[in-house]
């Protein structure tokens, strides 16, 4: 990696230790990985212990050597020296930033302090029955899936000579980790003495290894699958359950009678998770998941250096996948630890506190979280944390905190610079996030598509550093037009970035508009670093537009 | 650490060889990199942005950052258009490299079938080649081996075999006339052709297309064809696909035909249901295909509310191919000592180590394990980093 002269950097001691919330089986390969690379682990658990109980995906996809292993795992990590387990156990506040979070963690024992280099959470799916989607209550015929698997865990009997049916995808879109156990208990019913079994089933969710044959291979056992769009129609009667719904292939109405209805249950992220990223200050995502819908943030990272999410956490997907985030929230925690200290750039993000009217602005927008209050009550900026976005730069209304090479000084001169040598063609000023629009830019140059002659691309770390004053002196300086280049919404690895350019560009348009000036002259765009002909065709069309005028 | 002596081989250089050289790279292990094509990135380099005011979550533009990061890293040497032709010894593997002669016409995808002379900017497209590509290359667009092909052998101390999957081959389903019909189109042709050009037009005459046909299941959970399997990109391809061309084009009438729809992401539910305002779907798959005298496609569907057989005509078909084990998958299996799954792709131990497999320093990464979406091969080559790292310090 290149970084700037050494003179120019600094150091920072980083705490060794890391944190892991949730103590099922995802917090268990995450503590085992983490500590595996020599970092103690602290395993919190906030129910009664850690292990295979705490876990909220169904096992019975496992063989009998793959439990084995997990159990194997669970002992590994209770026995660990290098691994302190507190259960009945939560995370009651924090405070710090990557390389020195502040944690209090409150439980049996007294509220206690901690600190830690990283924090991993990990927490567990939740299942809930859908019942009412159907109109209907759990009891007597009606059962849970979960009621089911632990009906045939111990009492299979139960079931013999019996017809199941069980109604899916209708109460939810659905997964693969529903249907699979959907497909498990339904194999197993079918070879059991004398059943029928009856699968109504919207989309099956097939999408993950193996499903397919499994599909096949319940269908094969005499599982009888009925693909249908709507519900089926579902009536408890004396003697059980009536099913009555639209055959798509006959094309009409048919009611089949079962002893057993088997409600669907969604596997779906704990509602614990929104209290949790509130303490932690982590963005929230789709559904409830702990990581925000942004492609930047794969496979296991959150809007927050050094804290990561780990399997239940971010997504609904098997054990396995929980596995491998936990391998890769290890491969993290050793590269922000390393060996307990770190260079950073030491002008990453340059507070001038002389300047500074402690009016908290920074800490507010800072998407990372990386401005933190001293204890004599000023802001800092962590080095480690800082992803240098400049958000806080153009935010702070003192201009007090510069960014490494894009401070304001610099992004004026080159604007200036550009404006020199003009010719005829109409100047315009793009400025280009550097993780987008000016790969994009660069691309098209590269594919050999030709732009515009008076283009000048002006390269910010992020859409968020373009301040009102540099749109308002690129015209200044003589620019026809300004193009402010962005992300696409979602697609900002400072989650806000564009969004607060678009804000500003509205109000420069407004300002412009004041001033008796076109403003279609300044124009926000977004783009992606892949778009190299969509770049060109953009600007292509901007300068024919300012020709036209 | 012990590790940072050690080197390590990744075989493949798609999304999963490059995120797994990086994250080795960066625990401070040297990576020799071997990409049989002349370009890095593989597959997913080649798809485009299926963005329309939001993002979608495709994952294609994290492909483009991490080749970067990869080109730029001074710890992973990159081998191109070379194979691994024999590997002996062990714990230490003594890898022995061959050439792979590259030829520009040998793609055969619609869009480059007029060749790389008469068409460069489609073709660089195709080939990936971004400004982090063109790192290999001299200044008349060749690969120039002083940087890409420095060593024809290596001594390695464990391997990440990588090397992706093949397209299904539409041609193996007859009655789509794929190769035939100019406006039967690939899912991997449209997502060329959108990177190239940054829209989509018909081949036949470069004109967009308004009624637009996508076939799911092209290929994968097919029993005539003896493929198990859902191949789980193509459903989130072609919503993601026909989402972005109806946001760019809304008189565009899009239909999809398909038997279950996968899901695309912890978004899906609002995703999905703002689809189903957009698009229209029809669950039954069309089997045949004819050319109409107006330059359409024509098909024939039954319909779900009467049986009854409806005729269709469309501008452009798009199939949804799906993800089959890779052609060297054998070969490869039989040089590194380690076993095939019985569709074909690399088998790992258990459903616990995914990324292990059989032979001892011999490890799975990305798509040659399975069908996989670009975020779970990110996961899975990060894993399998992972375990490379923790197998390295057992032997040290």
């Amino acid at each position: 990696m290149s970084q700037p002269n050494t003179t120019d950097m600094q150091k920072i001691e980083t705490a060794s230790n890391v944190l892991v919330l949730g103590g099922g089986l995802a917090g268990i390969c995450t503590a085992e990985a983490i500590a595996a690379q020599g970092y103690p682990v602290l395993l919190v658990e906030p129910g009664e212990a850690v292990g295979l109980k705490a876990e909220s995906r169904p096992l019975n996809s496992y063989s009998q050597s793959e439990k084995d292993t997990l159990n194997k795992l669970v002992e590994q990590v209770r026995s660990s020296e290098n691994i302190e387990i507190l259960e009945k156990t939560t995370l009651s506040c924090a405070t710090g930033v990557a390389g020195d979070y502040r944690v209090w963690l409150s439980g049996q024992k007294p509220l206690s302090e901690k600190q830690v280099g990283a924090i991993v959470v990990a927490s567990e799916l939740i299942r809930n029955p859908l019942n009412a989607a159907y109109g209907l209550e759990i009891g007597g015929p009606v059962i849970t899936q979960t009621d089911l698997e632990h009906a045939l865990a111990s009492e299979t009997k139960k079931f013999t000579g019996k017809t199941v049916a069980f109604v899916v995808g209708f109460g939810q879109s659905g997964n693969p980790l529903v249907m699979e156990r959907v497909l498990r208990s339904a194999l197993e019913l079918a070879q059991i003495e004398g059943t029928t079994v009856y699968v109504y089933v919207n989309d099956l969710k097939v999408a993950a290894e193996e499903l397919e044959r499994l599909y096949l291979k319940a269908r094969d056992n005499g599982v009888l699958f009925f693909k249908l769009s709507q519900a089926p129609v579902i009536e408890t009667q004396e003697n059980g359950i009536s099913i009555t719904y639209s055959d798509p292939v006959i094309l009409r109405d048919i009611s089949a009678q079962a002893d057993f209805l088997v409600i669907e249950e969604a596997m779906e992220a704990d509602s614990a998770n929104a209290h949790l990223a509130c303490l932690l200050r982590l963005d929230l995502g789709s559904e409830g998941f702990m990581q925000t819908d942004n492609v930047h943030r794969y496979p296991v990272s959150t809007n927050r250096e050094g804290i990561f999410v780990v399997g239940g956490s971010r997504q609904v997907k098997a054990l396995d996948q929980a596995c491998m985030d936990a391998e890769n929230a290890a491969l993290q925690v050793r590269r922000l630890l390393g060996d307990g200290t770190r260079l950073a750039p030491a002008n990453k993000a340059v507070l001038d506190i002389g300047k500074c009217t402690f009016c908290l602005t920074c800490y507010r927008c800072c998407p990372h979280g990386a401005i933190y209050w001293s204890t004599e009550n000023k802001p800092v900026i962590s080095l480690i944390a800082c992803q240098g976005c400049g958000i806080c730069a153009s935010e702070c209304p003192m201009d007090a905190i510069q960014i490494g090479e894009f401070s304001d000084k610099a992004i004026h001169d080159q604007v200036q610079k550009s404006m020199a040598n003009t010719g005829k063609a109409p100047n315009i000023v793009a400025f280009c996030c550097q993780n987008s629009a000016q790969e994009a830019a660069q691309m098209a140059a590269d594919f050999g598509i030709a732009l515009p002659e008076g283009l000048h691309l002006i390269q910010v770390p992020c859409a968020g550093k373009i301040d009102l004053d540099y749109i308002l002196n690129a015209f200044v300086q003589g620019a026809d037009g300004v193009l402010v280049m962005a992300c696409h919404p979602r697609n900002c690895k400072s989650e806000h970035g564009n969004t607060y350019a678009r804000w500003r560009v509205n109000d420069a348009q407004n300002r412009l508009s004041k001033a008796g000036l076109d403003k279609a002259r300044l124009s926000f765009v977004t783009l992606a670093s892949n778009m190299g002909s969509e770049f060109a065709r953009i600007v292509t069309e901007f300068e024919t537009w300012l020709r036209d005028l | 650490m012990s590790t940072e002596a050690k080197k390590v081989m990744v075989i493949g250089g798609g999304i999963a060889g490059l995120s797994a050289a990086r994250e080795l790279s960066l625990n401070g292990i040297q990576v020799e990199l071997v990409e049989k094509a002349d370009f890095l990135g593989g597959h997913a380099i080649q798809y485009a942005c299926k963005a329309t005011d939001n993002c979608q979550q495709c994952g294609a533009c994290t492909v483009e950052s991490v080749l970067k990061d990869v080109v730029l890293d001074p710890g992973i040497r990159v081998h191109l258009a070379s194979e691994v032709i024999k590997i002996s010894g062990s714990p230490r593997f003594k890898v022995q490299l061959g050439r792979v002669a590259v030829s520009d016409n040998d793609d055969t995808s619609k869009i480059c079938q007029e060749g790389y002379e008469k068409n460069p900017v489609q073709c660089a497209a195709v080939k990936g080649f971004s400004k982090h590509n063109a790192i290999y290359r001299t200044a008349d667009g060749r690969l120039n081996p002083d940087i890409c092909q420095t060593a024809d052998k290596l001594e390695v101390d464990a391997i990440i075999w990588a090397t992706g999957f093949v397209p299904f081959d539409p041609d193996q389903k007859s009655t789509y006339r794929y190769s035939e019909l100019a406006n039967v189109v690939s899912g991997l042709d449209l997502e060329r052709a959108k990177r190239a050009s940054g829209s989509v037009l018909r081949p036949s005459d470069g004109k967009p297309p308004r009624d637009i046909a996508f076939i799911q299941c092209v290929g994968s959970r097919d029993e005539r064809l003896g493929h198990l399997w859902c191949s789980q990109v193509c459903c989130p391809y072609a919503l993601r696909s026909a989402m972005a061309l109806k946001h760019r084009n809304p008189d565009a009438n899009i239909t999809v035909f398909y038997m279950d729809i996968q899901n695309t992401g912890n978004n899906f539910t609002g995703f999905y249901q703002q689809c189903r305002n957009d698009l229209n779907f029809i669950r039954t798959i069309p089997i045949d295909m004819y050319e109409t005298d107006d330059d359409r496609i024509r098909t024939r569907y039954m319909s779900e509310t009467d049986g009854k057989p409806v005729d269709a005509e469309f501008d452009l078909v798009v199939l949804s191919v799906g993800i089959m084990p890779g052609n060297d998958n054998k070969a490869l299996a039989d040089l590194l000592q380690t076993r095939l799954t019985p569709d074909g792709f690399a088998a790992s131990t258990d459903k616990l180590h995914l990324t292990a497999t059989d032979q001892k320093g011999v490890f799975l990464a990305g798509t040659v394990q399975g069908p996989k979406t670009i975020a779970d091969s990110i996961a899975h080559a990060g894993h399998a980093a992972g375990e490379v790292i923790r197998y390295l310090r057992r032997a040290s």
